[in-house]
């Protein structure tokens, strides 16, 4: 991939998009279409799992909890929680970033945005688990903390799959394995990451601010 | 006084997000095709999530 000047248009780039044989774009269309369904499939997923955690918020008379032996459970620390959630917001921007000059072939931008995205999600699960280290919660103690060590866990996990995608699509893009035309990994890793921001947008209202 | 310091933090940072995103969502509004409508719907949810930052950093939610 021939690295290039730094605006090209818009018009430039869906023309070479478009500039593949008719079997690609079909191809491409087909697991664009697969992959966003995936999306939906784990949209669903966590539904299932935040409906569960709102009828167990909803059946108890106070929220935070208190426990059978008589101790209120203390509101998760907000402070905190809003600078990991910019750090997650932070790597979507780059990810944009780096998809963005993939397809404007300005690949050495591509690949800082890229290293910034894989270090803004190291760093978002660092703190992920910084918080696990110190919350005043434990998973078996109760609902709330059954519920939270749930969802983000699941949401962590994703997060983690996310940056060995991440560093699969760099590794790839740095091997020839996209080009400017045909990049399609990139547009789902991108799709991907921005999917994991969206869902801690949800978990972050409804554990800490709700 | 930490958690003071923290919601600092989260306040710029979120407003410098928000509006990087914001700013994307809107450069890319005309685009067409699948993975781009995706795209500006997860930008926008993400603008969002900001806008949910800021609020906490500023007391509104998140009980103060």
């Amino acid at each position: 991939m021939a690295v290039s000047s730094f605006n090209q248009s818009h018009d430039a780039v869906m023309a070479r998009y478009d500039a593949v044989d008719d079997v690609y774009r079909e191809t491409r269309d087909m697991r664009l279409l697969g992959f966003v369904l995936f999306l939906v499939s784990d949209v669903v997923l966590f539904s299932a799992f935040i409906f569960a955690y709102l009828y167990l918020r909803n059946s108890v008379p106070n929220w935070p909890p208190i426990t059978n032996t008589g101790h209120q459970l203390p509101r998760f620390d907000v402070a905190f929680a809003a600078v990991n959630s910019c750090v997650l917001f932070g790597s979507g921007a780059t990810m944009h970033f780096a998809m963005e000059n993939w397809k404007h072939l300005n690949k050495p931008a591509f690949n800082l945005w890229m290293i910034a995205t894989i270090v803004l999600g190291i760093t978002f699960l660092g703190g992920q688990v910084y918080e696990y280290q110190h919350v005043a919660i434990t998973w078996a103690g109760s609902t709330m903390g059954a519920t939270f060590f749930t969802l983000t866990g699941m949401h962590g996990f994703h997060v983690f799959i996310g940056i060995i995608y991440l560093i699969t699509l760099y590794i790839q893009a740095n091997n020839g394995v996209y080009t400017g035309s045909k990049y399609f990994g990139l547009t789902a890793g991108t799709l991907y990451w921005h999917f994991v921001d969206v869902i801690w947008v949800a978990l972050f209202y409804l554990f800490y601010l709700m | 006084m930490a958690a003071t310091i923290e919601k600092g933090i989260a306040f710029i940072l979120a407003l410098l997000v928000g509006g990087t995103t914001s700013f994307q969502l809107y450069k890319d509004w005309a685009s067409t095709g699948l993975d781009n409508q995706v795209t500006k719907l997860l930008l926008g949810l993400m603008a969002f999530g900001c806008i949910l930052v800021i609020l906490a950093a500023v007391g509104v939610l998140g009980g103060g």
